[in-house]
């Protein structure tokens, strides 16, 4: 994550009127159409949150912050916040210790050849659609009849029903989230170890053989804002994860695996509630934002005061 | 214990570590271009067939039935479209916010981070609402103006870094010789942030490209439906057809894979996302 | 349409005809000749020899109308039928295939947003209400009156009664039936004959006992499967297919009470609680396909699932072995699984597109398509095809089709309500989470009770609640 604060600038040049406008001039386009297709719906959606509106049963008649209320004390949504937060808590660290590992295991001098196709199948797994995933995690993870449980049958393990009780299908979740993810997460790291000057790594490496304080006094500062960006990425994509669960078994069995995203498209596209849909969706996001927002005070504690 | 022996355990854990990771990686991509190339009772066969006599007949159904190439091909047009607006506006927003001071300018990055941790279902309403009444539906330049949603943070958060990595001597040369602050950005800052440009256009390419919510809702009809809506619009049939499923994710996400793999090296170069000193 | 400034002359047509025809001056000629033929039919004693499609479709040549569809075997026999009907007249048909579980979605948005993107409609045999409530769909009567519209061969009494009562509302018919189910018990034949069983149970509690015998967990062998996904898929399949047969009920809607906790209700829960060791474990994250798929791949050797599915399971690997009977009664009452479809059109496009769209709709669910349709693999509520001996005998899913329809049917087997979806999500919340055994059967069923009844009353969704049965007599 970069801090814009902390960007070297350009020297002020002539002060010409296009000068003075340049800023401005390069960053326009790209906000006009943010407010448009950003700000814009951001907005309908809070007035939305404000008004009793269910789709198919009149018009939407304002109700004040009802809707905050309905959607703070339904035991249902509650629920599904958490366990888009547990989702958070299990997936990120294992994310980033998985994601670590494999950025060392990248930059390492052994088994080049290994290194570079590994580099190659990084990419993988966040190419594939999600949705694909889903798909394929249903066919896999089938209790009779994938192909998961009976090569655990043939290391003697017996069948575990993946989809049909509500822990392991909510852990086989948490596993598709990971594989889905970790790669991204190791690209970044490895992207970040590579900005480790060589000639600071070689210095420290006189100090100490020892490799974890070398890793955490010389290495691991440098990799800070890659990690910062990292966690905002999964904090994101794991908020956003609809389509993979979704396909896998649209939050079921029951509502083991229905997360805050799954709640609010069954309440708006299935039960049509709009009005306390948009309030919920509302929450999700400053929630979201609260994370993001901590995450870079927490490692950039410096620059923010 | 020798050192060259603690050496050669080391380098068998390590290439042994990424074996397991690439079987991890690979073994569902297999299944399910194994699949594709499987009858439905070979698919679902235990023990399972590791080898059998390979079939077609799943990609010439989906090709045939579902119009899948015109998904694919829709799909294209848009991801393309979608990715070239959103460099076009985003790389210069990203060099503004990179090489300038001015007002708000930490509000205006911090506000652009904000859209990408937008949930879609947020919009989606508001969306529909908006296209239906402009008569929008249905028609590709909805999505992609959709799209910019995450293509816009996405470039700008990526090519912010890669600007401020340019140094600014560099620069500072341009202008002495003359250059305007526009010839600069093109002349001088862009060529040098190419492998930030390709890591920006590949990732927002995919997200792009496997975008299922807005699509579903956006452009349902036929003729305009995007290649992933038609592997999951399977789902809702009676039986599911497993071969053609595979057969046309195999075909969704070829595409994909092949970009990913394209610019797998400048990966260390474009996402280093704010590591760079 | 080029400006065209031949004026309709008054003739014998109900007025909405006349203005239909007004805002159509360039085809006014065709419609008075249309008008003169009928006025002359009726003349000679109401016999409508005149009326044929291709000169009821003239004005709306080139009209091109947008319909939905799913993605199951009645809308592929009807989307390979549709170049019949364009090529007659004129009228392109402009298919849009959902997953069933986005119908709703799209099509409420489409009405919603005022879009116009759909002019025929799909409507699940539990939506009517949500459509015709809130005046989206049209009353039928309009074109059945309109001779110039109406084929004289459409022959009402022809669709079974329960069809068309389903798609009524207010005495007013909005749907025309077509892909209707009912619930069916497929099973393996010779697997009942291994175990010693020679016919399909007739009863649940007979089908508890074979499914019993059937089951061989080692083998990973089970006597039953019932799709019980979250969804509808649990709300109809799962949940009301075990309500009714034991007395139980979802609603009493004289006295406004929810009475999804009574007696009834609990015994069945009971039931289908009992069943759950003749099942794969996992039954409770299955939904049609992967329990049609265990019957196949013979792991499951009972399910009950729609006639609709005939098509998909007769091509399947159990050949000749796949056998068909009508569902098992219960200790109360026979109440099969009742569910299917009927088309509408949208009050939100031009009359042109309303009428377009009708003739589509006449065309599809006409008698005569009936037949060609349930060959292409289709499900219809015409009687004269589904009673058809040469065709019962073709398709063996028809016959106890029939029956169940004449016999063991509820037509509000799950309510008609205008907050129906919302209805819907919450009995499938606690259902699954009673079928999951997360909860208690009694208390499951009484926190389902509590919060239907909180939403109900709310909502205010008793006001226009539709009770299909009170129509039945009206099409005998």
């Amino acid at each position: 994550m970069s801090d814009p604060d902390k960007l070297p600038l350009l020297p002020p040049a002539r002060r010409s009127f296009l000068e003075k406008a340049a800023p401005w001039l390069f960053i326009a386009p790209s906000l006009l159409l943010l407010l448009a297709i950003g700000l814009y719906p951001m907005i309908y959606t809070v007035y939305n949150s404000l008004q009793n509106f269910v789709m198919g049963m009149g018009p939407p008649v304002f109700n004040g912050g009802t809707n905050y209320i309905t959607a703070i004390t339904s035991q249902n949504f509650q629920n599904s916040v958490l366990r888009t937060l547990v989702l958070l808590v299990i997936t990120l660290p294992v994310e980033l210790v998985l994601g670590m590992m494999i950025a060392l295991a990248l930059d390492s001098q052994h088994s080049p050849f290994l290194r570079r196709l590994l580099q190659i199948c990084l990419v993988i797994p966040i190419a594939i659609t999600p949705a694909v995933i889903g798909l394929l995690t249903q066919l896999m993870f089938n209790e009779q009849l994938g192909v998961i449980n009976y090569l655990l049958g043939r290391i003697g393990i017996s069948p575990v029903d993946w989809l049909g009780s509500p822990t392991s299908a909510f852990a086989t979740v948490v596993c598709v989230q990971i594989w889905e993810w970790t790669p991204f997460v190791a690209l970044v790291l490895s992207a970040a170890l590579s900005t480790v000057p060589p000639e600071v790594d070689e210095a420290a490496l006189l100090e100490t053989e020892r490799w974890w304080p070398r890793f955490s006094a010389i290495r691991l500062p440098f990799m800070l804002p890659g990690i910062t960006a990292a966690l905002v990425f999964q904090t994101a994509f794991t908020m956003k994860a609809f389509d993979m669960i979704y396909a896998i078994q649209k939050g079921g069995p029951g509502s083991a695996t229905e997360v805050a995203i799954i709640h609010i498209e069954r309440l708006a596209f299935r039960g049509f509630d709009i009005g306390v849909a948009s309030a919920q969706s509302i929450l999700m996001l400053v929630l979201s934002i609260v994370l993001a927002r901590t995450y870079i005070r927490l490692f950039y504690r410096e620059v923010d005061g | 214990m020798s050192p060259q022996t603690a050496d050669a355990i080391k380098r068998f854990l390590h290439a042994a570590g990424i074996v397991v990771v690439l079987v991890m990686i690979l073994f569902p991509l297999y299944w399910m271009v194994a699949g594709s190339l499987k009858t439905q009772p070979e698919l679902f066969a235990i023990p399972p067939h590791w080898t059998w006599a390979p079939t077609l007949d799943a990609y010439r159904e989906a090709i045939a039935d579902s119009g899948v190439l015109r998904a694919l091909g829709n799909s294209l047009i848009v991801t393309l479209s979608a990715v070239a607006l959103g460099l076009v506006v985003g790389v210069p927003a990203a060099y503004g916010i990179a090489r300038y001071s001015f007002r708000g300018r930490r509000e205006i990055w911090f506000w652009y981070v904000t859209n990408w941790m937008l949930v879609p279902v947020v919009v989606l309403i508001p969306f529909y609402l908006t296209a239906a009444r402009l008569h929008m539906i249905n028609n590709p330049l909805t999505l992609i103006a959709v799209y910019q949603i995450f293509i816009i943070p996405l470039v700008v958060w990526l090519m912010v870094d890669q600007f401020r990595s340019v140094p600014v001597a560099l620069e500072e040369a341009a202008q002495l010789d003359g250059l305007n602050r526009f010839q600069i950005f093109l002349r001088i800052s862009l060529p040098l942030v190419t492998p930030g440009l390709a890591v920006s256009a590949v990732l927002s390419g995919i997200f792009a490209w496997n975008d299922l919510l807005y699509a579903f809702i956006l452009t349902p009809g036929d003729e305009v439906r995007t290649a992933p809506t038609i592997a999951l619009s399977y789902l809702g049939g009676y039986t599911i057809p497993w071969p053609k499923v595979m057969a046309t994710s195999t075909l969704v996400t070829a595409p994909v894979i092949i970009g990913g793999i394209a610019i797998h090296k400048y990966v260390a170069r474009g996402l280093t996302m704010g590591a760079v000193k | 349409m080029k400006p065209e400034f031949t004026r309709a002359a008054p003739h014998a047509t109900p007025p909405d005809a006349t203005t239909r025809a007004t805002s159509q001056g360039g085809r006014a000629i065709t419609r008075m000749l249309g008008a003169a033929a009928f006025v002359a039919a009726a003349a000679v004693g109401g016999q409508a020899g005149a009326w044929s499609l291709k000169e009821a479709a003239a004005p709306y040549k080139g009209t091109t109308i947008s319909i939905v569809g799913l993605e199951r075997p009645s809308y592929e026999a009807a989307k390979k039928l549709t170049p019949e009907f364009e090529k007659e007249t004129g009228i392109k048909v402009k298919w849009t295939s959902f997953p069933y579980e986005n119908t709703l979605k799209e099509e409420t948005l489409n009405f919603v947003a005022n879009s116009e993107q759909f002019d025929v409609i799909l409507s699940d045999v539990v939506w009517p209400v949500n459509f015709a409530g809130a005046k989206w769909t049209v009353p039928l009567d309009r074109f059945m009156k309109d001779p110039k519209l109406a084929d004289p061969a459409l022959d009402m009494k022809d669709f079974f009664p329960v069809w068309l009562a389903s798609f009524t509302v207010d005495g007013k018919l909005y749907g025309l039936p077509f892909d209707s189910y009912a619930g069916l018990l497929y099973y393996n034949k010779s697997m009942l004959k291994a175990a010693g069983i020679d016919k399909p149970p007739a009863t649940w509690d007979a089908l508890r006992e074979d499914a019993k015998k059937l089951t061989d967990k080692d083998k990973g062998v089970y006597g039953y499967a019932l799709q019980s996904a979250r969804g509808e898929t649990q709300t109809a399949d799962a949940f009301a297919r075990f309500l009714w047969p034991w007395g139980g009920s979802f609603l009493n809607i004289a006295d406004k009470k929810v009475t999804v906790n009574d007696a009834g209700a609990v015994k069945g829960m009971e039931f289908r609680q009992s069943l759950l060791p003749y099942m794969p474990s996992g039954i409770v994250a299955d939904d049609h396909s992967q329990v049609v798929e265990l019957l196949n791949q013979k792991k499951a050797a009972m399910i009950t699932e729609w006639s609709a599915f005939y098509p998909t399971l007769s091509t399947g690997p159990l050949g000749d072995d796949l056998g068909i009977a009508p569902e098992p009664v219960g200790p109360d009452r026979g109440a099969s699984a009742f569910g299917g479809f009927a088309y509408m059109i949208s009050s939100q496009v031009s009359q042109k597109k309303q009428d377009a769209g009708w003739l589509f709709v006449q065309w599809l669910t006409s008698k005569e398509m009936a037949k060609p349709l349930i060959e292409n693999g289709a499900v219809v509520a015409r009687m004269s095809a589904d009673k058809d001996p040469a065709l019962q005998a073709k398709y063996p899913n028809l016959k106890p089709m029939v029956e169940t329809w004449e016999k063991a049917t509820i037509p509000d087997w799950r309510p008609q309500l205008q907050c129906y979806p919302r209805f819907s999500d919450i009995v499938s919340n606690w259902g699954s989470e009673i079928e999951l055994g997360q909860v208690k059967i009694k208390e499951g069923l009484d926190k389902m009770a509590g919060e239907l009844t909180s939403y109900m009353n709310s909502s205010n969704c008793w006001a226009n609640a539709n009770t299909p049965q009170k129509f039945i007599e009206m099409y005998k």
